[in-house]
């Protein structure tokens, strides 16, 4: 075919040149296409002129026959270039089209790697950066005033632990052992949070005002063993008291008692081995510090009746 | 004289309706070839339209997804920070 002529006789020449070429062969084939039609019309009239004043009449539809099947032959041939060539360039164009479209995935799926790698990179960022607290149950059983009292398995005989150990307290005749029970939990993670108590210095205090059992206290129905809070241990961070009426009370009363001093440390039973981490005493507000001083001295009436 | 005459005649006539009908045959000849052509030139407008047509939809979905990744080139282009490590 004339199409492919101009690939074999240059075949170094580009893909663009190529689709030129095959662009101009089409355009080409259709305008000889369209001038078979003025050349038939043509045609038509001289043959027409010639039979009807020519004496050969014979001759002239002779002629007129074996032109009619030639030109037929032409313009079948003429649209059979045309359509080849129109095929070709459909073709072409559709080659095109998919080639580009499989480059569009391929950018896209490199985009869509980006994106997954952003993703993936701002979750590992988060994650690091959130600290998750963990806590851990705790019993403290009271006793004797003396003695400490500890139940818990993970606490470990150790002199360093004594001033983080909970400090048994008389009981008061009213409020039996089970009830003065209490939830002691400890957190593993650091001291970020404000407003940490030791518990040497509070269970002392909690001494002198004899009669206190444990930090934290079930709320009962007796209002009075709510007022006796002791110091006891608890982490620095996510402490939360069984007691909901008894959050406040540790801290202030610590501030109240003993505002200047400086908090002892504490460290988490389950892991004794870890530095002692000494956090400031926050701030509070005079109505609470005002509230804890009569209860207080509730508790030391009731205790010196006790005795 | 006459009946060679009749029968020059009937030759003659035989001879015509001979050529007529050789005549109306290359006619149908003709003429089928030419329905037969035009036959050829309504199937091959029906497939190129189809394949037009195709090739059309082909590139409109290409644009759409071009115009899809310009899009978030842009936003990523925009953000320079999120590939900040």
């Amino acid at each position: 075919m004339e199409g492919e002529r101009p690939r074999s006789e240059n075949p170094a020449m580009t893909f663009d040149e190529v689709s030129m070429e095959r662009s101009k062969s089409f355009v080409k084939a259709l305008q000889e296409l369209k001038n078979l039609r003025p050349q038939l019309y043509s045609a038509a009239e001289y043959c027409e002129k010639s039979y009807l004043h020519s004496e050969q009449k014979q001759m002239v539809l002779d002629n007129l026959k074996d032109y009619a099947v030639r030109a037929l032959v032409n313009a079948v041939d003429h649209l059979g270039t045309v359509a080849y060539k129109l095929t070709d360039l459909l073709d072409q164009q559709t080659l095109e089209v998919t080639t580009t479209g499989v480059k569009i995935s391929c950018i896209n799926q490199q985009l869509l790697t980006c994106q997954t790698y952003i993703e993936k990179e701002g979750l590992r960022q988060q994650q690091l950066l959130a600290i998750i607290p963990r806590h851990h149950k705790h019993y403290v059983l009271p006793n004797s005033v003396s003695k400490k009292v500890h139940f818990s398995p993970h606490v470990q005989a150790d002199t360093r632990q004594n001033h983080f150990q909970a400090r048994s307290r008389l009981q008061p005749s009213a409020s039996p052992a089970s009830k003065t029970l209490s939830w002691h939990l400890s957190s593993e993670t650091k001291p970020t949070i404000k407003g940490s108590i030791s518990t040497l210095e509070s269970s002392e205090e909690s001494k002198s005002s004899g009669g206190s059992s444990a930090a934290f206290q079930l709320l009962d129905k007796d209002d009075s063993t709510v007022s006796k809070p002791s110091g006891t241990a608890y982490a620095s961070s996510g402490i939360q008291p069984s007691s909901g009426g008894m959050q406040s009370f540790g801290v202030p009363r610590k501030e109240a008692v003993d505002g200047s001093k400086h908090l002892g440390g504490f460290r988490s039973f389950d892991n004794p081995r870890r530095d002692i981490v000494r956090t400031p005493v926050p701030f509070r507000s005079k109505s609470v510090l005002s509230a804890f001083f009569v209860k207080q001295k509730a508790s030391r009436l009731s205790a010196g009746s006790v005795s | 004289m006459a009946r060679a005459g009749g029968i020059s005649n009937a030759v003659n006539v035989g001879i015509a309706v001979q050529a007529d009908w050789e005549n109306r045959e290359f006619i149908s000849h003709i003429s089928l070839n030419i329905r037969r052509l035009f036959d050829f030139l309504l199937q091959f407008e029906a497939t190129t339209k189809t394949k037009l047509a195709s090739l059309n939809e082909k590139l409109d979905t290409l644009e759409r997804r071009l115009e899809l990744l310009e899009v978030q080139v842009g936003t990523a282009t925009a953000n320079p920070s999120l590939f900040n490590t």
